[in-house]
């Protein structure tokens, strides 16, 4: 797990590219393996670049236990 | 399974893999269906619904493109058999998953692996791109007009994501939610198109009928209810296992003293639960019902997800529908309010129970509430989870009158 980085993401973007409604929850996934969390700004992108409602991605992101929407705190 | 390296395709073969996915490809789609309708084989996930049915209604939709979705997300209580079938024998479950695809027209696979599994999340993520390698995944599988991808999908922690319109929601990046059917996944499933949803057993029944043919596969199990099952067999025994049992062919009671080697401190069964942690308990004197649907339905029970979990004597009913209890009142989705609210209020009084705190009208409340939940939800989940406590309060009375305070507070 590392902090979010541009590059990283790109990857990842461009790994699934291209980006659409049918593969969005498995990249959502990654993100949150890769990062630890799924980054607010890339569900804005992520909204963007599939056409599906950023309301409809955030819903989903809050209710899965295993995601995250910032980092855990490190106690 | 277990002769060969998992990832091992060419010892797949070796051992007479990708021969009904060859076949299939020579038939037309619907000859493919006409095979497992003739099979008999009923889905292995809980619902027991038959499998060629569910392809050929999704067949005959117009709407495309058409999904087909393995569900792995096995979150059933005392259910652990579709691990052993993704870990062990990927290649036939893949197989099936291809052949399947083929038969419905779909285009687009899913497995959605439940997420605790990571080892096997990775294994198919593997499995997935030898597959496009090895050309039976991607454009042209071996060579014939039919192309397919697979999305190998981590599911997130959610019990009810196993139910497939949550899962189709999951899918859809969605919070992971059951619908009201009709329209069923077949009709207008994933993205609004026709879909089907099968689970991991099922599907891996699918190559042996297809190589084998259906005649070969019916003379298995009983009429009306042929194959064999993977039993997980849990709870008070001394050896908990997955054991594949053709159906029919031993009782319950056979399959607890001989496979699970009898209970773990030697005590008396007090109750089993047959098919998951949702099915409804049986008493120790209907446990010489015979290992089919239909004959641990006549017992009272269901056969479920075949996740027999064992309870010895010395344990009291309320402590187990308690534990229960306290797993689904965490999973419930909220969709639909008997499920949402009943679920949490039974939690509570079956907790009060346990502490011996109870009042006179809590056992009427349960069944109730219970019954209520059994009629009033929408998805299996809400019809299910009551049933263990309804059978108990049944068989067990005593067990939940000792939990009533003895001065009413």
């Amino acid at each position: 797990m590392k902090m979010f980085n541009m590059q990283t993401y790109q990857n990842l973007i461009d790994e699934y590219s291209p980006v659409t409604a049918e593969n969005l929850f498995v990249l959502v996934g990654k993100l949150q393996d890769t990062f630890g969390y799924v980054p607010a700004g890339a569900v804005r992108d992520l909204a963007a670049k599939t056409g599906v409602a950023e309301a409809r991605i955030y819903g989903a992101v809050t209710s899965y236990k295993d995601f995250k929407l910032r980092m855990e705190d490190k106690r | 399974m277990g002769k060969y390296e998992p990832l091992d395709l060419k010892a797949y073969e070796a051992s007479g893999g990708l021969e009904g996915l060859k076949r299939a490809l020579m038939m037309k789609p619907q000859e493919v269906i006409e095979q497992i309708k003739l099979s008999g084989l009923t889905g292995r996930g809980g619902a027991a619904f038959p499998t060629g049915l569910k392809w050929d209604s999704t067949a005959q939709e117009k709407e495309t493109p058409k999904y087909f979705i393995c569900n792995a997300d096995e979150g059933e209580l005392g259910t652990f058999k579709d691990k052993v079938l993704l870990d062990g024998d990927p290649w036939a479950v893949l197989e099936g998953i291809i052949i399947g695809a083929y038969a419905v027209g779909a285009q687009l696979a899913y497995i959605y692996i439940k997420g605790e599994y990571e080892d096997t999340v990775k294994l198919w993520e593997k499995l997935a791109s030898e597959a496009q390698k090895a050309k039976l995944l991607g454009k042209d599988v071996l060579g014939s007009k039919f192309s397919l991808q697979l999305q190998v999908v981590k599911g997130r922690g959610l019990y009810i994501a196993g139910e497939e319109f949550a899962l189709i929601s999951s899918l859809e990046t969605r919070r992971a939610m059951s619908r009201l059917k009709p329209p069923y996944p077949s009709q207008r499933g994933l993205f609004g198109n026709p879909t089907v949803v099968n689970n991991v057993e099922t599907i891996a029944n699918v190559p042996l009928i297809l190589a084998k043919g259906a005649e070969e596969y019916r003379k298995l199990g009983v009429k009306g209810d042929p194959g064999t099952r993977l039993f997980s067999v849990s709870g008070d025994v001394k050896k908990a296992g997955v054991y594949e049992i053709e159906l029919g062919s031993g009782t319950l009671r056979e399959l607890i003293d001989e496979f699970g080697e009898g209970t773990a401190a030697g005590r008396h069964i007090k109750a089993v639960q047959p098919g998951g942690g949702t099915s409804a308990l049986l008493a120790e004197d209907s446990l010489d019902c015979s290992l089919t649907a239909e004959s641990i339905r006549s017992a009272g029970s269901s056969i479920g997800t075949a996740g027999v979990i064992v309870y010895e004597q010395g344990k009291s009913a309320v402590d187990i529908v308690k534990s229960l209890m306290d797993f689904y009142g965490l999973e419930s989705c909220g969709r639909c309010a008997p499920c949402r609210i009943g679920v949490v209020r039974m939690k509570e009084i079956v907790e009060r129970l346990s502490r011996g705190k109870g009042t006179t009208e809590d056992l009427e409340q349960l069944r109730q509430i219970g019954k209520a939940c059994v009629v009033g939800s929408t998805c299996g989940m809400g019809q299910a989870f009551p049933l263990p406590v309804l059978s108990a309060l049944e068989l067990f009375p005593r067990d939940f009158e000792a939990g009533i305070a003895k001065v009413s507070v």
